[in-house]
C-alpha cells in the first residue's frame, strides 16, 4: 500500500513554509485512519535545516540535496526529484500547498506521473481506500467532496486548514539521492525584496481589508493602523489595487488571493461577486460601509453603517484603550 | 515575436449562477462563458509585446473548449489577437486536469511560437495546475506568477519577475518557455470598436482528438481521475446585523463582537 | 456585465454586445459627466464629437471599402442608444450624422461614395440632413427650396428650418425641387452641398427645450451653384430617397428615445432607494415601487420592439416601413413618459438642475415630433394596415 507524502516548500523559517508544516500535521492525522506511512521530502541546495523543522511533525523525511533547488526555480527542480522517487516508491498521496510553489509542483508532478490533480482542499480525510478531499466550490456556495479514481493523487491544500502541531517527539531524517530526468532549467537570476510586501496574506489569522471607498493611497493609513492594531495583514480589493493604492501581493477576489482568516474588517468594500469569492468563508465578517444595502450587507455577521474614516478611527481608539 | 496564449472559456462569474451537473460536473450550459479573466491579463500582456516589435508579430489563441466556443472568444480577438485555435471534441466532456493538460500539450506542440502565455488559474477551476503540467509535457522552461515579461529576442532568452512572498523573484530561460500570467502584468485594454468589427473576419480553426493524433478513450470524462463523491451546501452565515448610529457606538459594537469571538 | 439590455436572454450576437459594452462603458467614463455641462452651456459638444471619431464610434455606419466598421442597423442603434442613456445630445452626434449620409449610402454612385464616405467615417466631416422648411414640416412633399439646372450645375435658392448640425456640418444633404409641375412625390432632388460655399448661410440658431447642445439651424441658400454630379440619385427621386432615409433613421432616433428613458428610470431607481420618508425608502411605497415597474417595463418594451425592428429592416423586410414607425413610436412616448415619471419620483429634487431627470425629460419631448412626428407615425402604420383604398 502506497505511502502519503508531503512535499515540503521552501520558505522565510527555518527555510521551510508555514503551510508545509500544517499540511504536514493534516497527514500526520491521516496515517491513523488510512493506516498508511506517511513521509515528508524535502527538495533544497542545503535540505538539513528545512528537513528537520519537518521531521518535527513527521515520523520521516527524505532528504534530497540539489544545488539547483536554489540556482533555479524550485518547483520544476523538486518535481523532477519528486517524480523519479514516486516512480520508486509509488505513494498513493502526494500534498503541497495551494500556493504558487505547491501549485506548480503539483502541475509538473502531475505530467510526469500521471496521477491526477485535486486543488484548494479545505479539507483531506481518508474512506473507502482512498484520499477523499473537500472542496469549496463556486465562490463558496456548494462543497464538494472527491475522490481519485484510482484511489491515489496529488492534492494541493489551502493555508489555515490545519493547525501546524507538532509531533510527540522528531521522526528521522533519511538522505535520498534520485537520478532521472530533469525538467528545463529556469535560472534565479536575483531575489528582490521590496518594502511594503508583507507576510502572505492568505496565512493571515485576521485581515483588514479597504476598497474603493478608502479613497487613495493615504487612506490605506488607517487601515495598516487597524490591521497593525488588531496583529493582522492589509488586504485590499481589485478597485484599490487598480488604482495603484496598494499592490497587488494584497488583492483578495477573484483575480487576487483567496483566504480564509478568522476575522475579515470590511472597510468601504461593496461586497460584490469578484471580491466576495475571495473572503466569504472568513470567520467573522465585519463591514463598514455608507451603503446600507450594499452587498456586503447580505453575508457580514455585522455592518455598521457610516463613515469609515469615523468608524475607524473610533474603532482604533477604543481598541488602544483596550491595550492600555 | 510569435505568442501563443492559452484562453478558457468560463462560466462568467459575475452571473452566479455556476452549477454543477448530473454528472458531478461543471454545467457549461447553465451560464454564458467568457473569456477567464486572468486570462485576459496574459491576452494583455502578449498584445503588449507584440506591438513593440510588430514586425512578424503575432498572438494565436489557443483554447480547449465546447464547440460553442468560438463566439467567446471573440472579444479576444477583438482585443487584437490575430487567429485562434479550438481543440473541440464531445470525447472531450468532462475532462479533468490530466486530459486538459495532455491535449492542450499536444495542440502547443503544433505551434510555432517564442511564448506561450497562461492565466495563474481559472475562475471555475481555481486549480492552477495546468499550465506546469502542459510546459513538463513539452520540455519547456516555465516561468510562473509573472508580473513582468521581458523577452530578448537577440538572445532568444527571456527575464520574469515572479511574484513572491517578499518582493519577486528575477527568472531568466531559454525561449520558447511558458509564462503563467498574473494581474499584476496590467489591466486588459478594452476592444476598440475597430477591433470588434475586425474579429469578425479573424479565423479560428479547429482541431479534433483525431486531429491531433489522440485517442479519445485516452481523455476526457470517461477516463477522469478524479470524481465528485457528494455536495452539500454550507451553512447559512446567519442574518447580518446592522448597527447605525454614531461612529463611536458602531466602533465599540464592533470591539464587542470580537471580544465576545476572541478575536482580540 | 449585468443590468437591463445587458443579460443572457437579449439575443445579440457576441459582437453586437461587445460594441454595446465598449459604448456603454465610454459613455459611463467619458460622456457621462459632461451632460450637465452641455445642456447648461447650449454649445456644440466639439470634444464630444472628437471623442466620438477617435473611437470609431463615428465610422460604424459606414462601409469598410470606404473606412467604416461596416456596422449592421442594430450596431448603430446600440451605440445610439448606450450614449444617449448618457447624454442624449451626444447620442444624437452619431444618429444625424447617419441620418445625413444614408442617401449617399442608399442611392450614392461609387464615386461620390468615394468623395464623401471616408471623411465621413473618420469624422473629419460631418453631414447634416435638411429636408424640412418653414412651411414644409410634415408636408415634406410641399418644400419650395428651389434647384435650377444650370450647364453642368444646378443653382439652388430657398431655406431651411430646423436642421440638426446645421450650423457645424461640412456636408448638406438638401433635397430641392428640380420639377415644380411633376406629380408631388416626383418633384425633389438631393444634392450634397459641400459647405462653405458661395450662397449658403446660417441665418438662424434655436433656443430650444431639449437637446440644447445640439445645433438646430435655419440655412439660406441663395443661389448657391452645386456641380451635377453632386446630384444624388435621378431627378425627381428625392422624396422616395428621404422616404427610404427615414426607414433606417428612424430606428435611431427610436434608440435615443430607448436610451434617454434608460438613464432616466436608473436615475429614478437610484433615488427611490436612497430617500427615506416616513421611515423607509421610498421605492418601498407601493405606489414608487409600481411607477419605476411600468418605467422598465415600458423601457424594455420599446427595447426589445426597436431590436425586432433592426433585425427587420436589414433584412429588408417588405414591412421595414410599418416596422420603423413601429419602433419610433413606442420609443418616443415611452421616453416621454418615462422621464415625466422619473421626475414626479424625485419629487422637488427631480424639478431641479441639480438633477439630471429635468434635462431628460426636456431632451424626450424632441424624439416625439423630429423624423416624423407620432402622428405621422401612425398614419405609416396605418396605411401599411388597410392598404390603398381600391
Amino acid at each position: 500500500m502506497g505511502a502519503l507524502w508531503v512535499v515540503g516548500e521552501p520558505g522565510p523559517e527555518h527555510g521551510l513554509a508555514r503551510i508545509s508544516t500544517e499540511i504536514a500535521t493534516l497527514v500526520r492525522d491521516l496515517a491513523a485512519s488510512s493506516g498508511r506511512d506517511v513521509v515528508g521530502i524535502v527538495v533544497a541546495a542545503d535540505p538539513g535545516e528545512p528537513a528537520a523543522e519537518l521531521a518535527r511533525y513527521l515520523p520521516v523525511v527524505f532528504a534530497i540535496q540539489d544545488e539547483a533547488a536554489d540556482a533555479l526555480a524550485w518547483s520544476s527542480v523538486a518535481a523532477a526529484h519528486v517524480a523519479a522517487l514516486a516512480t520508486a516508491d509509488a505513494p498513493d498521496l502526494i500534498l503541497a500547498g495551494a500556493g504558487p510553489d505547491g501549485r506548480d509542483l503539483a502541475g509538473a508532478l502531475s505530467a510526469q506521473t500521471g496521477l491526477g490533480v485535486l486543488t484548494n482542499a479545505t479539507g483531506v480525510a481518508w474512506a473507502d481506500g482512498g484520499p477523499t478531499v473537500e472542496m469549496s466550490v463556486f465562490g463558496g456556495k456548494l462543497v464538494t467532496t472527491s475522490g481519485f479514481t484510482a484511489n491515489r493523487g496529488i492534492v494541493t491544500v489551502r493555508p489555515n486548514v490545519a493547525t501546524a502541531t507538532p509531533a510527540a517527539s522528531p521522526g528521522r531524517i533519511e538522505p535520498r539521492t534520485v537520478g532521472g530526468p530533469t525538467l528545463p532549467a529556469v535560472r534565479v537570476v536575483e531575489r528582490v525584496s521590496e518594502a511594503g510586501t508583507a507576510a502572505p496574506i492568505e496565512e493571515a489569522k485576521i485581515i483588514v481589508a479597504g476598497g474603493r471607498g478608502v479613497g487613495g493611497p493615504g487612506g490605506f493609513d488607517l487601515v495598516e493602523q487597524l490591521a497593525g492594531s488588531l496583529g493582522g495583514a492589509v488586504g485590499a480589493t481589485r478597485a484599490a489595487v487598480d488604482s495603484g493604492w496598494i499592490p497587488y501581493s494584497q488583492q483578495i477576489g477573484q483575480t487576487g488571493k483567496i483566504v480564509k482568516p478568522e476575522l475579515y474588517l470590511a472597510l468601504g468594500i461593496s461586497g460584490a461577486i469578484q471580491h466576495k469569492v475571495g473572503m466569504q468563508t472568513a470567520g467573522t465578517i465585519v463591514a463598514v460601509n455608507r451603503d446600507p444595502d450594499a452587498p456586503i450587507a447580505d453575508f457580514a455577521d455585522l455592518l455598521v453603517v457610516g463613515d469609515l474614516f469615523e468608524v475607524g478611527a473610533a474603532l482604533l481608539e477604543q481598541l488602544r484603550g483596550r491595550s492600555g | 515575436m510569435r505568442i501563443v496564449v492559452l484562453i478558457k472559456p468560463v462560466p462568467d462569474p459575475a452571473s452566479a449562477g455556476e452549477r454543477l451537473g448530473p454528472d458531478g460536473r461543471l454545467d457549461r450550459a447553465a451560464v454564458p462563458a467568457v473569456v477567464n479573466g486572468n486570462d485576459e491579463y496574459a491576452l494583455e500582456a502578449a498584445l503588449k509585446l507584440v506591438a513593440l516589435a510588430p514586425e512578424g508579430s503575432d498572438v494565436t489563441l489557443l483554447s480547449m473548449a465546447p464547440a460553442s466556443a468560438p463566439e467567446t472568444l471573440r472579444k479576444a480577438l477583438a482585443m487584437g489577437a490575430t487567429r485562434g485555435v479550438l481543440v473541440t471534441d464531445p470525447a472531450l466532456a468532462g475532462a479533468d486536469a490530466v486530459s486538459t493538460a495532455r491535449v492542450l500539450a499536444a495542440a502547443l506542440r503544433e505551434l510555432e511560437f517564442d511564448l506561450a502565455l497562461a492565466g495563474v488559474d481559472t475562475s471555475d477551476g481555481v486549480g492552477g495546475t495546468v499550465s506546469a503540467a502542459v510546459a513538463a509535457h513539452l520540455g519547456l522552461p516555465f516561468l510562473s506568477y509573472a508580473a513582468r515579461i521581458e523577452p530578448d529576442e537577440a538572445a532568444k532568452a527571456v527575464r520574469v519577475r515572479r511574484i513572491s512572498p517578499t518582493g519577486y523573484d528575477l527568472l531568466e530561460a531559454p525561449m520558447p518557455a511558458l509564462i503563467s500570467c498574473t494581474q499584476a502584468l496590467g489591466e486588459p485594454r478594452y476592444p476598440s470598436l475597430k477591433g470588434i468589427m475586425a474579429a469578425r473576419s479573424k479565423e479560428i480553426v479547429s482541431r479534433s482528438l483525431a486531429d491531433l493524433g489522440i485517442d479519445q478513450a485516452t481523455v476526457g470524462g470517461a477516463v477522469a481521475t478524479t470524481a465528485v463523491l457528494g455536495t452539500r451546501t454550507p451553512p447559512a452565515r446567519g442574518a447580518t446585523e446592522i448597527v447605525r448610529g454614531t461612529p463611536a457606538e458602531g466602533a465599540s459594537r464592533i470591539v464587542e463582537l470580537l471580544a465576545a469571538r476572541r478575536l482580540i | 456585465m449585468t443590468g437591463p439590455g445587458a443579460g443572457p436572454g437579449d439575443r445579440l450576437t457576441e459582437e453586437q454586445r461587445l460594441l454595446r459594452d465598449a459604448v456603454r462603458e465610454l459613455a459611463d467614463s467619458r460622456v457621462a459627466a459632461r451632460a450637465a455641462e452641455i445642456d447648461r452651456s447650449a454649445e456644440f459638444p466639439e470634444d464630444m464629437r472628437q471623442l466620438l471619431a477617435a473611437q470609431d464610434i463615428l465610422a460604424l455606419p459606414f462601409p469598410e471599402e470606404h473606412g467604416g466598421l461596416g456596422g449592421d442597423l442594430l450596431s448603430v442603434c446600440l451605440a445610439v442608444e448606450q450614449l444617449s442613456r448618457a447624454c442624449a445630445t451626444t447620442g444624437l452626434i452619431l444618429a444625424a450624422h447617419e441620418l445625413g449620409a444614408l442617401p449617399i449610402l442608399l442611392a450614392g454612385t461609387a464615386d461620390q461614395q468615394a468623395r464623401w464616405i471616408p471623411r465621413l467615417a473618420t469624422g473629419e466631416w460631418l453631414i447634416c440632413f435638411a429636408l424640412t422648411e418653414a412651411e414644409a414640416g410634415s408636408d415634406a412633399a410641399a418644400a419650395r427650396t428651389r434647384a435650377i439646372r444650370d450647364g453642368d450645375a444646378y443653382v439652388i435658392s430657398g431655406s431651411k428650418r430646423f436642421i440638426t448640425h446645421g450650423s457645424v456640418a461640412d456636408l448638406v444633404t438638401v433635397f430641392a425641387v428640380t420639377d415644380p409641375d411633376a406629380p408631388r412625390h416626383r418633384r425633389l432632388s438631393c444634392f450634397v452641398v459641400e459647405v462653405p460655399t458661395a450662397g449658403f448661410a446660417v441665418t438662424r440658431l434655436e433656443h430650444k427645450m431639449g437637446l440644447r447642445g445640439s445645433p438646430t439651424a435655419e440655412l439660406a441658400f441663395d443661389e448657391v451653384r452645386v456641380p451635377a454630379a453632386n446630384r444624388v440619385g435621378e431627378e425627381g427621386d428625392g422624396f422616395g430617397l428621404a422616404l427610404r432615409t427615414f426607414e433606417r433613421s428612424r430606428p435611431a432616433i427610436a434608440a435615443q428615445a430607448v436610451g434617454i428613458a434608460q438613464g432616466a428610470l436608473e436615475a429614478a431607481v437610484a433615488y427611490a432607494r436612497e430617500r427615506r420618508q416616513f421611515g423607509q425608502r421610498i421605492g418601498d411605497f407601493q405606489m414608487i415601487g409600481a411607477m419605476l415597474a411600468d418605467m422598465d417595463a415600458a423601457t424594455e418594451a420599446a427595447r426589445q420592439l426597436l431590436y425586432a425592428a433592426c433585425a427587420e429592416i436589414d433584412a429588408a423586410s417588405p414591412d421595414a416601413g410599418r416596422w420603423s414607425a413601429m419602433c419610433k413610436l413606442v420609443a418616443g412616448d415611452t421616453a416621454m413618459r418615462v422621464t415625466t415619471d422619473a421626475v414626479q419620483v424625485l419629487g422637488g429634487y427631480g424639478y431641479i438642475g441639480d438633477f439630471p431627470v429635468e434635462r431628460m425629460m426636456r431632451d424626450a419631448k424632441i424624439t416625439q415630433i423630429y423624423e416624423g412626428t407620432q402622428q405621422i407615425q401612425r398614419l405609416v402604420i396605418a396605411r401599411a394596415l388597410l392598404g390603398k383604398d381600391s
